[in-house]
């Protein structure tokens, strides 16, 4: 059991969103809705997997992997990161936070530094490191992504698909436990998906510990070792990607799988 | 006295003018950044400040600077029988509720995602604010800080109540000296506030135009 | 201490320098309003001439301080002509020239978000653009800035206080009285502060109640910062 790297148990997380201004207009009224986004989910990550949970938009994966970093966090349940209990009241989440990668799916680099300074940051506020060691650590993690030509540049400077790749090297510069990546690609053109999938793969390949929420199914096949399809709250379904592309058990998968297949083959 | 005379004496008044109003500035960042700060982000503790706020806009400056100083002065000789002291309390209290609504905006701007990606890296709350969201949020609110500046500039005027010889009171004094003229000491005074004015605000709003498009806020 | 609040006689200057407060201040912004607009349709329509002149007008107004314009209005203005001209109509023009200064900015940003299609739209319709202004980009735009007024309300009424000092009976001036009679100098500067406060605060609570009810949806104001 020492290399469980992180693991959620029974986390439940609900919110209210009002409903879309369309709808309430017509019925005249803003009432408010309560949105199950995370059900009672356990998952256990163990260093070196690369896990990838897919699912209808809205479904509450997003929701659920926040909720691992405690950036949402949850009503009920509990987040390991190793040992470390990080929904006990008084535990430290900035350090524990420090230990987790995060890529978002809007990308969120800090607008008023440069692709240098976005990785430097952490490094040197968070780790204490002096200067030049956050330097060179964070110059190696953009050079891993393949970055190097902006790294003077601003976020506004960059194309997606750079500052995408900038993120994921603000998220591994530190050395995390485990990176977390909520649908990195999804917000870029079709045409930049391709740079940032080939990071993420060369990340597998060094056996990065690694939760994606994800679409891109044919990297998922690739590199996952395991697929988790989630709806509705919920773990519906977990396996290994041959079983998801052959015959899932449940038929919401099915129909899923079914829909995104063709989808990707019609582009 | 010819109008280079009464120039050179107005210009006497122009250094407590920029005294006055540099330092009120200086009072008003420190106390609005921290305030906007709370009333974002401490959602039990807003109403104190929003209090503060509505007192410092909703009192004017005149009445504030006569309360402390004939009011408050007799009672506490320090430091409130200092007339500079006086005023650049009262305009730098004003001042900071005025920069706490300009970072707030500013804040909003910004947007809540820049926070959430701080954290995510591993820093509390309030080192987020202070590396990723102090830097963007002054940035994002030069305009309003320049207009903020001339506004302190064009209120420096009133410390005329509590006596201190700045530009304004250096006018009424020239008017003043028999046989009086009524014309070229006003008409100098609010040449040069202008002065003072223009080119500060004209020139942070262009610095931040430039420095906004750079960082795509 | 605040035993002069019981005084009849106090009370009346009270109420009579508050008067004067509220005039000259809501005389001002309706000014302010008018020539405020009319300058912004300038700024937006005019030649590069009026356009020019509309910038000095608004550097003067905006560059130097009410206090110092009042004096200009007070001493310098009535010198040159050689005339006696009334202090409360020299007041009332100095607050709203002001205002039409801040005004025409708020008027002007309003307008431009609301103009590109929607005069397109009106011109569409047969309208001319002096009436689709009128009845389409006015209603819209006075709307959106009520909150900008709001403001301009709040600043103005403060800047009052300085009618005490070109000798009109304002509310600093009724202070200055019972001060002068009473030596209660710190509690009559807390009442007067504190008459401000309520009718500026209680003013804008009206405003911004007023602005919720008038507010289109999906049309606001994005005023940079």
């Amino acid at each position: 059991m020492t290399d469980l790297v992180m693991e959620a148990r029974n986390v439940y997380k609900a919110y209210h969103s009002k409903i879309k201004k369309k709808e309430a207009d017509s019925c005249g009224e803003t009432p408010k809705q309560v949105v199950e986004a995370v059900k009672n989910v356990s998952l256990q990550i163990r260093k070196g997997d690369i896990k990838l949970i897919f699912g209808p938009s809205g479904s509450g994966k997003s929701t659920f992997l926040r909720c691992m970093a405690m950036l949402d966090i949850p009503d009920k349940g509990e987040i390991y990161l190793g040992a470390e209990c990080l929904t006990k009241p008084g535990a430290d989440l900035n350090k524990a936070r420090a230990r987790i990668g995060f890529v978002f799916q809007h990308i969120y680099l800090f607008r008023h530094l440069t692709a240098l300074g976005n990785v430097e940051l952490a490094l040197r506020q968070v780790l204490k490191l002096p200067k030049e060691e956050a330097r060179k650590r964070a110059l190696a993690a953009l050079t891993e992504v393949k970055v190097t030509d902006c790294i003077n540049k601003y976020p506004a400077q960059m194309s997606g698909g750079q500052a995408q790749r900038v993120g994921i090297a603000r998220a591994i510069a530190r050395n995390p436990d485990i990176i977390l990546l909520d649908e990195p690609t999804s917000a870029l053109d079709p045409e930049l998906t391709g740079e940032v999938i080939d990071t993420l793969r060369d990340l597998a390949k060094e056996g990065t510990t690694m939760l994606i929420v994800s679409h891109e199914m044919p990297f998922a096949r690739e590199v996952a070792e395991e697929m988790i399809f989630y709806d509705e709250g919920k773990i519906v379904e977990t396996g290994p990607p041959s079983l998801f592309f052959n015959a899932p058990n449940t038929d919401r998968a099915k129909q899923f799988m079914t829909r995104i297949i063709n989808r990707t083959t019609r582009e | 006295m010819d109008v280079w005379q009464q120039l050179t004496f107005l210009l006497g008044g122009v250094p407590l003018t920029l005294s006055i109003s540099v330092l009120s500035f200086l009072i008003g960042i420190a106390i609005g950044l921290p305030l906007a700060f709370v009333r974002a982000y401490e959602k039990e503790v807003a109403f104190l400040v929003s209090a503060y706020e509505k007192v410092f806009r909703g009192v004017p400056e005149i009445v504030l600077m006569l309360l402390f100083y004939f009011g408050l002065g007799p009672i506490f000789p320090f430091p409130f029988s200092n007339a500079f002291f006086v005023a650049a309390f009262v305009l730098g209290l004003r001042s900071g509720a005025n920069q706490s609504q300009i970072y707030r905006g500013a804040i909003r701007g910004v947007g809540d995602e820049q926070m959430i990606a701080g954290v995510s890296i591993g820093l509390s709350k309030w080192r987020a604010i202070w590396h990723i969201m102090v830097p963007q949020v002054f940035n994002y609110s030069t305009a309003g800080l320049g207009s903020e500046y001339a506004l302190l500039i064009k209120d420096s005027a009133y410390v005329y109540v509590i006596g201190l010889a700045e530009l304004m009171t250096k006018a009424i004094q020239l008017k003043s000296i028999p046989p009086g003229d009524f014309v070229t000491p006003f008409v100098l005074s609010a040449v040069l506030y202008i002065a003072l004015t223009f080119p500060i605000a004209f020139s942070l709003d262009r610095w931040g135009n430039k420095r906004k498009k750079k960082i795509g806020l | 201490m605040f035993e002069f609040l019981l005084n009849p006689i106090y009370q009346g200057w009270i109420v009579q320098g508050l008067l004067l407060t509220v005039e000259i201040t809501l005389f001002g912004v309706l000014l302010g309003l008018i020539l405020g607009t009319l300058l912004a349709i300038g700024d937006i329509y005019g030649g590069k001439l009026a356009k020019g002149a509309i910038a000095v007008y608004v550097e003067i107004f905006r560059g130097s301080p009410l206090f110092v314009q009042l004096f200009l209005a007070v001493y310098t203005v009535p010198a040159i002509l050689n005339v006696q001209i009334d202090h409360y109509f020299l007041a009332f023009l100095v607050f709203g020239l002001n205002s039409a200064g801040y005004q025409k900015g708020y008027m002007k940003g309003a307008m431009e978000t609301i103009l590109g299609d929607q005069m397109q739209a009106g011109l569409s319709t047969g309208m001319s653009k002096v009436q689709t202004l009128r009845h389409v980009i006015l209603p819209q735009a006075l709307r959106i800035v009520i909150p900008s007024w709001t403001n301009e309300f709040c600043s103005l009424t403060k800047s009052t206080a300085t009618l005490a000092y070109v000798g009109l009976f304002d509310l600093v001036s009724a202070g200055m009285a019972i001060k002068g009679i009473t030596y209660q100098i710190l509690p009559v500067w807390i009442v007067i502060g504190a008459i401000y406060l309520v009718w500026i605060t209680g003013f804008s609570k009206i405003m911004d109640m007023i602005y919720e009810r008038k507010k289109i949806p999906g049309i606001e104001l994005v005023m940079q910062s």
